[in-house]
């Protein structure tokens, strides 16, 4: 899955994708923190049919309600603030060609130059895991490296 | 000034800018133009003109122009600003082009000399992106595929009045071309420099303005905008320019600060600007600019219509989007009216402030329900 990331000046940064059943929505964070929930329309993907906007603490009741924790969310303020230093939550699914394989057998960091350095399974955290660790699906990986490197290791890890 | 009265006329002032901004709000509106209709009624040849608080007002004005101008700076990070140069640069100079030259054209058939048409340019030229963020927001459009294209030629218009105006409010105050040049030259500099820079040294203007108390930091921010204003109109760059300048300088968390604390500010004295701008204009005269002004916001209309048109077929915007990009463009406003206001000011020509009042008036209203039409 792609998520599109338009930056709006003035107004905040826009991220949008398309969903396996067709439909494109959409998620715009003003500046002030503010998000706004958009529905694009069927058919003409250019506009909305709905949008709808929540309050901080709105939109962190949501995420949680889909699955993602409120660590996720100080962690990815936490990506701007640090000058080419950036840090990324990455599920691991069943699907993910690294489902069952060790860290040192996906060549992460040889291929991304990005290092996994936790990983969250149910309510356990494992700090710093091995090249001998071996992932399974559920998995939440914290990776960190270069903007570059991240994104291609959660490309990687997400398959 | 008697205390009294002249609260007591501010008071109502106030109350009926508010009355009228609710009305407009409801009927889907944008307020600049119901504010330049309170200053018509209650200015010089107005239903009941103000006396005691005129003063008050003036100086409000001059407020109002130095926030809207310092927000305006303000609004939008330098990286922002590298993006849209980017990314919609052919759309910006086409944006210059066709937006420039009704302004322009009606300047030198009234005889207005090289200046005021070029001042009328100016008006012609900007959209309000105080009017138009405003209905992107209302209308749910923020999500639209056309939304990123319109708010980057907003962002070029703001990056060519850094320019344009130091160079105009130089020129007009008397100086030369060549010293207008000059000083351009100078404004464009600073803009280039802060621009590159700000992110390295942003980091001193930070420890300057930052404090955990908002209260001290409002004073520094007020303080400080003021007084550059201030300097700026001493040295004959217009106070708005530096306002301006000093909003552009200011970027990163502390103009997100900013931003917040000033608003409410904005807000208010922008009001005033906008009354004290229609207090200056006698109804009457309005009758006699009915016809140029008329003409200018439909020749300018049509030549915002077709920037919008080409730049959104340009990144293959399907017809409706197309349509509405166009559309979204056409309000003008603030800037326009500030622009009028150095123009007036520096005795460009007497029938200038009344034109630019119709001219508002036409598009901000016309423009704003004209974009409701197309879903």
């Amino acid at each position: 899955m792609e998520i599109f990331e338009t930056p709006l000046p003035g107004i905040g940064v826009r991220y949008e994708f398309d969903t396996a059943n067709g439909r494109k929505i959409g998620v715009l964070v003003h500046r002030d923190g503010r998000r706004e929930l958009l529905i694009y329309c069927k058919g003409d993907e250019d506009s909305c049919s709905e949008t709808l906007e929540l309050q901080v603490h709105e939109s962190a009741a949501l995420v949680e309600l889909f699955g993602g924790t409120k660590i996720t969310e100080r962690l990815s303020d936490l990506k701007h603030d640090i000058q080419g230093l950036a840090i990324e939550w990455v599920s691991i699914r069943d699907s993910s060609p690294l489902a069952g394989k060790s860290i040192g057998d996906g060549q992460i960091r040889t291929r991304t130059s990005a290092s996994v350095v936790a990983v969250l399974r149910g309510e356990v955290s494992i700090p710093g895991p091995g090249p001998d660790f071996v992932f399974s699906g559920g998995d939440i990986a914290l990776v960190t490296g270069t903007y570059e490197g991240v994104a291609a290791a959660s490309r990687l890890m997400a398959g | 000034m008697e205390i009294d009265l002249a609260l007591i006329e501010l008071g109502i002032i106030m109350l009926t800018l508010a009355v009228l901004g609710r009305l407009a709000v409801r009927v889907g509106l944008p307020t600049i133009p119901f504010f330049l209709l309170a200053g018509l009624f209650f200015g010089n040849g107005g239903v009941i003109p103000v006396e005691e608080a005129q003063p008050f007002i003036e100086i409000g004005a001059s407020l109002g122009v130095i926030f809207l101008l310092f927000m305006l700076g303000l609004e939008y990070t330098p990286q922002e600003l590298n993006d849209s140069m980017k990314r919609n640069v052919g759309a910006g100079v086409i944006d210059i082009f066709l937006n420039f030259v009704p302004g322009v054209v009606l300047g030198l058939i009234l005889e207005w000399g090289v200046l005021g048409a070029v001042v009328l340019g100016g008006v012609t030229y900007i959209s309000s992106s105080g009017i138009i963020a405003k209905l992107l927001t209302d209308l749910g459009r923020l999500g639209n595929r056309e939304t990123p294209l319109i708010l980057s030629l907003l962002v070029i218009e703001d990056l060519v009045m850094a320019i344009f105006l130091p160079v105009v409010a130089v020129v007009l105050a008397g100086g030369s071309a060549i010293s207008g040049a000059i000083s351009g030259t100078v404004a464009a500099a600073i803009v280039l420099i802060v621009l590159t820079t700000s992110r390295k040294f942003g980091g001193a203007l930070e420890r300057l303005l930052g404090h955990v108390s908002n209260e001290l930091m409002l004073i520094t921010l007020l303080g400080l905008a003021t007084l550059v204003a201030g300097l700026a109109e001493y040295i004959h760059v217009s106070y708005a320019i530096g306002a301006f300048l000093l909003g552009i300088a200011i970027s990163g968390q502390i103009a997100e600060r900013a931003r917040e604390m000033l608003q409410p500010l904005r807000d208010s004295f922008a009001a005033l600007f906008f009354v004290y701008f229609g207090f200056e204009v006698a109804p009457s005269s309005l009758v006699n600019v009915a016809i140029p002004a008329l003409c200018l916001a439909v020749a300018s209309a049509l030549t915002k219509f077709l920037t919008g048109w080409w730049s959104a077929k340009r990144i293959g915007l399907s017809s409706k989007g197309a349509t509405r990009t166009a559309l979204t463009l056409i309000p003008r406003g603030e800037i326009s009216i500030v622009l009028a206001g150095i123009g007036v000011s520096n005795g460009i020509n007497s029938d200038l402030g009344p034109l630019v009042v119709a001219y508002v008036l036409m598009l901000a209203i016309g423009g704003s329900t004209a974009v409701r039409f197309v879903k």
